[in-house]
């Protein structure tokens, strides 16, 4: 590195510039088992000051890695090309906390136990809840898209998060709200681990804390049983603020720091947490002990003093750390599964701790799907380091070969890239390069991670060819992809000819669908090539366990709805009308953003990218389901999404406003660069005269 | 490396120092609570950062061995760490094993002469000390340091030590209590330690008065120097030799007069050292067995007194003012003395008891850390004392020597209107 960017950052930060062995040693780990020794460490202390620290080592193409508290498990930390570390370990206040609007503003490097006793304090908690959280900074938490056992009930960091203030690739400070028009970039920042800028401010929602709160402990003779009782819950209907599942490894290891009080000797316990209005409480807590006793728990135990709850609490969180007392490294794998296949999960686990020869301790967000095995090894014996990560990987493989995903909640960074390959089509990932570049040109804001390097798809592209066997088989894996539908097929033809020019010469194209929400003028004027989606409007895949629809995006919401409460099936969504992609596209309610879980998505230039899928939680990739939320057909046609159900009717009452076209700002330009580089979308124009077309206003 | 120590007594069992050191899986869990990373955001100055330099020494990975100095001398051996870890990763040994390697033996000067001092030469020591303070109180020292004099001898420590200590005794506690006849069936051992002996009698004296009055007659063993100051600055075979002493004393008093136990001490940050006196010889079969029978019946004085024996202490408290409680560190983390001393604090006080926010945070005085590292020492403690005015307490009660002086210096410093006891004189005190 240059010595006039270090003389530079001095100037910036004076002695908050680290440059000794020991310091730059101690930032070259995080909790995982990467290293990286950057050249340089600065302790941030306020977002002009990171500002022009950014702009320092863009204008020396000095790559950089923002980093909290350190406590990243998948080595997104760790400083591949060297360079500086932005240490956000002092920009700590809780800036507001909002009593009136439920809403706090804090610094990155804010610690979330921290912001949960400032908030606790006004009868408020932030639902986010990594086990971590002791030590683990909001930072870090929007930066992993964090969740936690909470978010079974509660939702992720993303669920969580109102709007964020970044220091961009560009050095430009911007501030990103839920609220804005346009394709949300807020949404595209939670879980970019850092690769798409450094975040110097966090707006969250806070929730008040519910009137009762009742923790119960059931222990089993089997973990299959605990995992019947937990797939039986999910479809009674009951919605636990927690549930999740120890295996008897990690209940000693965690009794023998703690005494925490779960039982010696059990299999599996499962944790479980009501909370609400008492008389819902004890509606259901009936209901979880007639289903937990059909399941031939062994013991059932109450807790709703505050003391003995916090002390179970301690235990569960202190799983992964106690696993310290086992051995000397841990490796923690965090696949997601289907709700209904974490027997098979837990199959596929048991078979991989054989093959390797290696202890696994198991710790489950049973509730939704999210595994935390834990390989326990000693760094220092090659042999059993290669082991770990052997198993750790068949572990991944066996939950992608599921139809799950690789990260629900701790990352990608450089442990799990070479996995991306292995759940993303090439085009998926060809287009989150895209947006990477299209940011961050320079590559210089956390470079290397999430995204496989080309020789790492490569590998995989070869093996996934050479071993084609059976799913699940012992040689390779396949990955489950649902077939496009004729419809569907018939559209990426058309958008083929068109925009690679193969009918006539490329030229604009926009999607249309029943005309629910789009401007009429633009709908009666728009003289490009029409795209309909009336043609794909097929149910494809209704998961009566697991609480998923796949649904072509065509399809009327109004029909959909009465299809699935027909079934007893609901979406949490207000009455809207038009079409699911309409909805979609426009972002009519916000809240649409926290019913969707996988989308397919048709780019301009005929390639299909698939993000996400049918499980409840996952971080792995972009997350461009949300990031296209509000584009108007912009940036890609949606030829489906997977939405989350529930066994209970959600009732919400909306009056809301028709959602208006957008300007396009600088951001969604360069996000338009990356989805569609020939500018090949058009999108409707904003502007008084069009929004107010037709006699019935918007139709 | 290293030092000495081949093997450490932890939570986990006896292990070799490198798997004691390699046992932190870098979870990170320790670092929100270590006053010195929370102070300066620097990971070398957290748990973790510490435990990963030693074990890079260990591992001949540090291009520059003197590197990890900084980071390791900045340690507060608070062992929060351990206390927060589930796998109570012994960063405090590790880290005070690690100083010993990079020291070799060497020593400042005075810190070696007054070690030495210590263990050997303890009626010179009683009476440089005497001329010492008789000198502190002509106020030469203070004029001393305002000239920069004490700067130019090379003798910045004392400048900071003599701005720290306000107020001595005219009379140690050994002198106070010498001449006592020992009684036939003691009832208790008291240890009588460097600091209530040399700084703070009143301590000792009002320890001595409350176990008198709740166990009845005891003895205060005269015993030698705990070597906790030789443990963590300096040579461990002196820390050793004092530790026999100690033992040596103990099994002598035991045999004449039938008692075992408690021997108790009140000051925690020795009281921790004695009960981990085993450590100094697990390599060591003869004295092993000793060392163990000597610590498991060390009491620290926090400890000594039920809540029925310290209701029964019918005294005439201050009325009125608000009383908190500062945890020492090594009876909060080091032994996990933190529950009794508050329920006994409840019970007498009632409402007037106020819980210290962070109580549990070290106050910076660590032994000889504020002489050491002012600047951050005295970081440390303006977020002690700024606690401690939030709960406007007139009184703050804690339990090590080290502690009173910190928290004495701090509160006249920031917040005069708020002084400090140790927790037995507050119990014993006859008036206000």
């Amino acid at each position: 590195m240059k010595s006039n960017v270090l003389a530079e950052l001095q100037r910036i930060v004076g002695a908050r510039l680290l440059t000794g062995e020991a310091d730059v040693l101690t930032y070259s780990y995080d909790s995982a088992l990467d290293r990286a020794r950057p050249e340089a460490v600065v302790l941030l202390k306020n977002a002009a000051e990171t500002q022009s620290v950014v702009q320092a080592l863009l204008s020396h193409e000095t790559p950089y890695v923002c980093r909290g508290a350190g406590t990243n498990l998948s080595g997104g930390c760790i400083p591949l090309r060297g360079g500086v570390v932005l240490s956000t370990a002092l920009m700590n206040r809780i800036l507001q906390i909002d009593t009136a609007n439920l809403t706090a503003a804090v610094e990155p490097g804010v610690v979330n136990l921290d912001l949960q006793k400032a908030a606790e304090r006004h009868g408020l908690f932030y639902a986010p809840d990594p086990a971590s959280m002791k030590a683990c900074t909001l930072g870090g938490n929007v930066a992993e898209n964090s969740g936690g056992p909470r978010t079974v009930k509660y939702g992720m960091t993303t669920h969580h998060v109102l709007a964020l203030e970044a220091v961009m690739p560009d050095a430009g400070l911007q501030k990103f709200s839920i609220d804005d028009a346009g394709p949300e970039m807020m949404s595209l920042l939670i879980g970019a681990e850092g690769t798409l800028g450094v975040v110097t401010k966090i707006w969250v929602k806070l929730t008040p804390i519910p009137e009762k709160i009742q923790t119960i402990l059931a222990s089993f003779s089997s973990m299959e049983d605990a995992i019947k009782t937990v797939s039986d819950i999910i479809a009674s209907g009951v919605v636990p603020r927690v549930l999740e599942a120890l295996d008897r490894m990690s209940i000693e290891a965690v009794e023998a720091y703690l005494h925490a009080g779960y039982p010696a000797g059990a299999e599996a316990v499962l944790l479980m947490e009501l909370d609400g209005a008492p008389p819902e409480v004890a509606a259901d807590a009936a209901l979880v002990e007639e289903i937990s006793r059909k399941n031939r728990c062994v013991l059932y135990r109450v807790a709703t003093e505050a003391q003995d709850r916090e002390r179970l609490w301690e235990g569960r969180r202190g799983v992964y750390a106690a696993m310290a007392r086992v051995a000397p490294n841990v490796l923690v794998e965090d696949g997601v599964v289907p709700r209904n296949r974490l027997v098979e999960a837990l199959r596929e686990i048991r078979r991989a701790s054989a093959k390797w020869d290696v202890r696994i301790g198991l710790l489950f967000h049973a509730g939704d799907g999210n595994l935390h095995p834990n390989v326990v090894y000693d760094e220092r014996d090659a042999g059993q380091t290669r082991r770990a990560k052997g198993a750790g990987f068949d572990i991944l493989k066996a939950c992608v070969a599921m139809g799950g995903s690789i990260s629900g909640e701790h990352g990608i960074g450089v442990d799990k890239r070479r996995a991306m390959a292995w759940l993303f089509t090439p085009e998926t990932l060809n287009l989150f390069r895209r947006i990477k570049a299209s940011l961050d040109p320079g590559h210089l804001s956390n470079p290397d991670k999430i995204i496989p390097l080309p020789e790492e798809s490569a590998a995989a592209d070869s093996e996934v060819r050479d071993n084609p066997g059976t799913q699940n088989g012992p040689g390779g894996f396949v990955v489950p992809r649902m077939p496009l539908s004729p419809a569907a097929k018939a559209l990426v033809e058309e958008v083929k000819r068109w925009g690679r020019g193969g009918a006539a010469a490329p030229r604009s194209m926009a999607v249309f669908g029943t005309g629910a929400r789009m401007p009429s003028r633009w709908r009666n004027e728009f003289s490009g090539h029409r795209l309909e989606t009336s043609a794909i409007g097929a149910i494809l895949d209704l998961d009566r366990e697991n609480y998923t629809v796949r649904v072509e995006a065509g399809i009327e919401l109004r029909k959909l709805r009465e299809i699935l409460a027909a079934q007893r099936f609901y979406l949490r969504l207000p009455d809207l009308g038009g079409t699911v992609g309409g909805a979609l596209a426009a972002k009519h309610w916000r809240g649409i953003r926290d019913c969707v879980l996988g989308m397919r998505l048709l780019l301009s230039n005929g390639d299909v990218v698939e993000v996400g899928g049918k499980v409840m939680k996952d971080v792995a990739g972009y997350e461009i389901q949300k990031l296209v939320l509000g584009s108007w057909g912009g940036l890609g046609l949606i030829l489906d999404v997977t939405l989350r159900l529930y066994a209970r009717e959600q009732k919400i009452f909306l009056n809301l406003p028709e959602p208006l076209p957008f300007t396009p700002n600088r951001w969604h330009l360069l996000i338009k660069k990356a989805f569609d580089p020939l500018d090949l979308w058009a999108i409707p124009e904003t502007g008084p005269d069009l929004t107010a077309a037709g006699g019935s206003g918007p139709t | 490396m290293m030092g000495d120590l081949k093997v450490l007594r932890t939570e986990l069992g006896d292990r070799p120092f490198y798997d004691s050191v390699s046992q932190c899986n870098r979870c990170g869990y320790c670092e929100s609570v270590c006053p010195t990373y929370v102070l300066t955001g620097k990971e070398s100055y957290s748990g973790r950062g510490r435990n990963q330099l030693v074990r890079l020494m260990l591992e001949g990975k540090l291009e520059d061995p003197k590197a990890a100095e900084d980071a390791l001398s900045t340690c507060l051996l608070c062992g929060a760490c351990t206390a927060a870890c589930y796998a109570r990763v012994a960063t405090v040994d590790h880290v005070l094993e690690a100083r010993r390697s990079l020291r070799n033996g060497h020593l400042p000067l005075i810190a070696g002469v007054l070690m030495k001092l210590l263990a050997d030469r303890r009626p010179l020591l009683d009476r440089m000390l005497k001329i010492a303070y008789a000198l502190k109180r002509t106020g030469l020292p203070a004029w001393a340091a305002r000239m920069g004099l004490l700067k130019l001898a090379g003798l910045d420590a004392l400048q900071n030590a003599d701005s720290h200590v306000h107020e001595l005794p005219r009379r140690f506690l050994s002198d106070i209590r010498s001449g006592r006849p020992r009684p036939a069936a003691p009832k208790w051992f008291y240890l009588t330690l460097c600091g209530p002996n040399y700084l703070y009698p009143k301590v000792g004296e009002a320890t001595l008065a409350a176990l008198e009055e709740t166990l009845g007659e005891g003895e205060a063993l005269e015993n030698a120097c705990c070597g906790l100051l030789h443990f963590n600055y300096g040579d461990l075979n002196l820390s050793r030799s004092l530790a026999r002493r100690n033992i040596e004393i103990y099994e002598r008093r035991r045999a004449q007069t039938g008692l075992e136990g408690p021997v108790v001490g009140d000051c925690s940050s020795c009281v921790a050292h004695l009960k981990s006196y085993p450590q100094l010889f697990l390599d060591d079969p003869l004295w092993l067995p000793r060392a163990e029978a000597f610590s498991k019946n060390v009491k620290d004085s926090v400890e000594s007194f039920s809540l029925e024996e310290a209701a029964a202490l019918k005294k005439r408290r201050p009325q009125g003012e608000k009383v908190t409680y500062h945890d020492s560190c090594r009876a909060r983390n080091a032994m996990g003395l933190a529950r009794n001393q508050r329920q006994i604090l409840k019970a007498v006080l009632g409402e007037r008891f106020v819980e210290l926010p962070q109580a549990e945070w070290c106050c910076g005085g660590a032994g000889a850390y504020s002489f050491v590292h002012p600047e951050l020492s005295e970081e440390v403690l303006k977020s002690k004392i700024s606690n401690i005015a939030s709960t406007q307490a007139g009184i703050v009660l804690t339990s090590s020597t080290s502690c009173l002086v910190q928290l004495a210096y701090g509160l006249k410093k920031y917040y005069p209107s708020c002084r400090v006891m140790h927790f037995t004189e507050f119990l014993a005190q006859t008036d206000a």
